[in-house]
């Protein structure tokens, strides 16, 4: 029986040996990572619960090709992402369906942001990224988020350090932007 | 798009601390950060049950293997197999079902099907009813369209109609009223709404052979 | 004779039916739906078009629970099960086909096959098997076998044999019926010898039409 804080290679170990349960551990592990990134690329839990779903059913599937389980992380983002990006691609669009809340009038801009509701300041964040290209959007999610280094995200995309590096950039300074016109 | 200061990016980074920065970039870097905090918030959600009631049901996964080794083995591997002797309603539902199944236009008879078309019969034992009829996805689902005929009394409601080849549900309905399936339709698939009715489900079958 | 006879009849009283008129889902909805759940439903399909998916199904869905009086909220709750089974439907015939346009025909009978029941491994497989030709006839052919009982490995391994050995289209769903009818011939036959007879006498299934004669005149 192997536990819950086994390192992930001896779990993965365990499911190819053929104790299917163990593969609970590995979600439990990772779901809530997922789901979270999941959702901040596809702006709707539903999806992102679906595109997880299935991502976890097909990691299971292929864990034999996963070639480095040290790194089961990266791959189980890998296939997560690439997951949401063909529900992205069917949407014809990148477009994010959100609430219309309507954005909050402010009268006083001098600490604005600090005046704001917490679920309003979220509902203006998830705009703002909404907003970003799914690329973008992707990385600024990775590296902020999920708070990975840029070797991960390498392995996780499959793009170059440098190109991520000016995706997070440019993603910072749009979500400035909109962050900032919101509030002035 | 204006780039922002490279310092500011370089703490969002981690190459340099925010500590050092103009109260203005300080304050950008707050809020971005703030935002990102936003954003790490955990989801209430979980797929775990239902990813491991599929994972049950799945083979388990073999290592070193390819997916073609894998179909390889799926197939020579022997299965066990239920063993189950029929009812004998089975038997008759099949004999109903012949009865009711669509049957590829055969001759001249009119109205001719098109090439994507089949006919359709339908047959049901609904004595003492005054009316039975045909409410299916064939018709929007819309009532008077296609009515059975009981023309000698006995309870035995016929009808047919040409349709367009490929998957239907239908139900009967008698009396303008009462919401039944088939029971000679020997296809059924649950109606989806939560209360556990099942539609009955009909395949036509094109009159013109297929190529 | 007495067939025969009731063969005629059935078609004199055959009419053409106006397919459902050929307009757009909105058209065919006004005045249908109940108004508590119209904004709903109106969101489902707007949620079907921009994730390409048919929508004709969710028309039907709403039209079907409309005409028989379901409450708004399983209404709704039924029409959103359509919206996921289609997704996962997609998903499905995505991955049978990398690169390529997604059939809607291949997307609905996916679907109408993971309603029925299918597996979604079993599915994928047959998808699989020949991706460009329509999956809906081997998908109800194993679906009718599963819902009578047949082991679903053992079903869908016996189609693709069939498959491999020419039988396309409405032929396949000629496969299940012969196992079934062999079946149910009694004598105490078991599943594993019904495929097994049938498997023996591949590609030579009786068509279907004999199959339902034989049945009716024996009945």
């Amino acid at each position: 029986m192997v536990n819950d804080g086994a390192p992930d290679v001896e779990v993965v170990a365990r499911v190819l040996g053929g104790d299917g349960e163990a593969f609970g551990i590995l979600i439990r592990r990772y779901e809530p990572g997922l789901l979270r990134f999941a959702t901040r690329m596809l702006g709707n839990p539903d999806a992102a619960a679906d595109a997880v779903a299935e991502s976890l059913v097909r990691a299971y599937r292929h864990l034999a090709q996963c070639r480095d389980p040290a790194r089961l992380r990266s791959w189980l983002y890998r296939i997560t992402g690439n997951r949401c990006r063909s529900h992205l691609a069917r949407r014809h669009t990148n477009d994010i369906p959100l609430s219309e809340a309507p954005a909050p009038a402010l009268a006083d801009n001098t600490d604005a942001w600090a005046t704001l509701e917490r679920s309003e300041q979220m509902a203006l964040v998830e705009r703002a990224l909404s907003a970003l290209p799914a690329e973008k959007r992707e990385a600024f999610v990775l590296k902020h988020v999920e708070g990975m280094s840029y070797e991960e995200m390498a392995a996780v995309t499959g793009a170059r350090i440098p190109t991520l590096k000016m995706r997070v950039h440019r993603a910072r300074e749009a979500l400035l932007v909109a962050l900032e016109e919101v509030v002035r | 798009m204006s780039p922002i200061d490279p310092r500011l990016q370089e703490a969002l980074d981690g190459e340099r601390d925010p500590g050092t920065l103009p109260a203005d970039l300080r304050e950008a870097y707050d809020r971005l950060t703030g935002a990102a905090q936003l954003l790490a918030g955990a989801p209430r959600l979980s797929v775990s049950a239902r990813v491991m009631a599929q994972i049950r049901k799945a083979p388990h996964p073999q290592p070193g293997e390819s997916s073609t080794q894998r179909a390889l083995r799926w197939l020579g591997r022997p299965r066990a197999v239920t063993v189950r002797l029929r009812p004998m309603w089975t038997l008759a539902l099949a004999a109903g079902l012949t009865a009711v199944l669509l049957l590829p236009f055969q001759n001249g008879s009119t109205p001719q099907p098109g090439n994507a078309e089949g006919v359709a019969q339908f047959v049901g034992h609904f004595p003492g009813a005054r009316s039975v009829e045909v409410v299916g996805s064939f018709n929007d689902w819309s009532r008077g369209m296609l009515h059975l005929n009981d023309d000698d009394g006995d309870g035995i409601w016929h009808g047919a109609a040409v349709l367009p080849a490929g998957q239907h549900e239908y139900m009967f309905v008698v009396d303008g009223e009462r919401w039944v399936p088939d029971p000679l339709a020997g296809r059924y698939v649950d109606d989806g709404f939560g209360a556990g009715q099942q539609n009955s489900l009909l395949i036509v079958r094109p009159a013109t052979a297929e190529p | 004779m007495r067939r025969a006879t009731a063969l005629a009849l059935a078609m004199a009283l055959a009419v053409p039916l106006p397919l459902g008129a050929q307009t757009t889902g909105s058209t065919r909805l006004v005045g249908r739906v109940p108004p508590a759940a119209q904004p709903a439903i109106d969101s489902i399909i707007a949620i079907a078009v921009a994730e390409s998916l048919p929508t004709e199904p969710l028309i039907q869905k709403t039209l079907e629970g409309s005409a028989k009086n379901v409450p708004p909220d399983r209404l709704v709750s039924g029409v959103r099960r359509g919206l996921l089974q289609l997704r996962a439907a997609h998903l499905i015939v995505a991955e049978a086909l990398p690169g390529q346009p997604v059939p809607d025909a291949h997307v609905v009978a996916v679907a109408a096959a993971l309603a029925r029941g299918v597996p979604e491994p079993i599915v994928t497989r047959l998808v699989t098997l020949a991706p460009t030709e329509a999956p809906g006839p081997a998908l109800h052919a194993v679906a009718d076998l599963i819902a009578h009982h047949f082991n679903p490995d053992s079903a869908v391994d016996l189609l693709v044999e069939a498959h491999n050995k020419g039988l396309r289209g409405m032929r396949l769903l000629d496969v299940a019926v012969a196992a079934d009818h062999y079946l149910q011939r009694g004598g105490g036959r078991t599943p594993a010898e019904a495929l097994a007879h049938v498997r023996a006498m591949l590609p030579n299934v009786p068509p279907a039409e004999a199959v339902t004669r034989h049945g009716t005149n024996g009945s």
